[in-house]
């Protein structure tokens, strides 16, 4: 909690800084939450280049919004906020739909699964990408709310109070909509445990 | 520890995966998983979506991402200074731009009004110049009738004796 509250006052004091005009500390923001931020995104479009585009959205707001900013929570919660809201409408708009890619589109720029001495065989690369499909539309099948909920959850770590509050609702709500989503997880995946 | 199934808490069970017990509940919890196989269960699912969630990797980031980001960021600063430039010409919506064209065209007859205090009165005289001369006109139309008349009575006299 001591980590998390000194991480809280350096992300906003960087963003204060910004706000100040200083345009280093947005770079040194970006460099720390880009991974984060794309990788969130990846998960929860399933296309690479959707994600990147919806994460540069993400970074211009934060620009856009420094005048603005106060450091009312903690800065990953308000950055999540806007990617979460940008990735749902985009869901809810269905463009995903039009141009779904496959999965291993979205893995031949990726960085390849090491497995023992360093470069899988082409049989443990074919049950990687079969294992990855099945996670991949498991997640897919989530409904928007409950699929950002598990990602925030599972890959970011994030507590129970802070998903609430990136996705406006109350700390029970996510709880339920974590036990939700992840029944209908185990209901696909756990056969491959 | 009472079962997580029974007291309608299993959201304890998908804590106990993620590591987010603390270290004595979740050593109670363990206790009772060897004796609850309903729960050993849920934990088995929980802890083999965990798993499979584990191996899903992310492709790598563009490596122009930055630089696609600070030229739009360039763009938007440098349109903003347009905006703000551009701001007081452009159109504004008709609710706002309303009243500032009634207050124009009020101001705008003002002006006149102070500029040629003559030209703007209840009365207009040239319209009543127009009735003199119509005025004019008809008088001396009315004398042609009468001198054309007086000229033509002697031959009407003469005509009703034939």
């Amino acid at each position: 909690m001591g980590a998390a509250a000194a991480t809280l006052d350096y992300d906003a004091e960087l963003m204060l800084r910004v706000k100040d005009g200083d345009g280093i500390s947005f770079g040194l923001l970006l460099d720390k939450h880009r991974a984060p931020v794309v990788h969130f995104l990846y998960r929860l479009v399933q296309e690479q280049p959707v994600a990147e585009e919806l994460a540069q959205e993400v970074f211009l707001r934060v620009y856009r919004s420094r005048s603005s900013y106060e450091p009312t929570a903690k800065f990953t919660t308000w950055l999540f906020r806007i990617a979460t809201h940008l990735a749902l409408n985009w869901l809810r708009d269905g463009r995903h739909e039009r141009g779904q890619q496959r999965l291993d589109d979205g893995l031949s720029n990726g960085p390849g699964r090491q497995i023992s001495d360093g470069r899988p065989t082409v049989e443990q690369q074919l049950v990687y990408e079969v294992k990855l499909e099945q996670v991949r539309q498991a997640v897919a099948t989530l409904p928007g709310k409950q699929r950002a909920a598990v990602l925030m959850h599972k890959y970011e770590e994030m507590e129970y109070s802070q998903i609430a509050k990136v996705l406006g609702c109350s700390e029970s709500a996510v709880k339920s909509l974590l036990f939700r989503a992840y029944e209908s997880l185990r209901a696909r995946l756990a056969h491959m445990g | 520890m009472t079962c997580p199934m029974e007291s309608r808490n299993p959201e304890m069970l998908v804590a106990y995966s993620a590591g987010e017990l603390d270290p004595e509940t979740a050593s109670a919890l363990e206790r009772h998983l060897a004796g609850c196989p309903a729960c050993r269960l849920l934990a088995a699912d929980q802890a083999a979506v965990w798993k499979a969630l584990d191996a899903w990797e992310t492709p790598r980031i563009a490596l122009d991402f930055d630089q696609r980001l600070f030229r739009r960021i360039r763009e938007e600063v440098r349109f903003s200074w347009w905006e703000r430039i551009s701001r007081p010409f452009r159109p504004m919506p008709f609710r706002q731009a309303l009243p500032l064209t009634v207050s124009a065209c009020l101001l705008l007859m003002a002006g006149l009004v102070l500029q040629h205090p003559g030209r703007i009165g209840p009365v207009e005289p040239r319209h009543e110049t127009v009735r003199l001369d119509q005025v004019e006109r008809t008088l001396d139309d009315l004398e042609l009738l009468r001198q054309v008349g007086m000229a033509n009575q002697p031959e009407s006299g003469n005509s009703n004796a034939m």
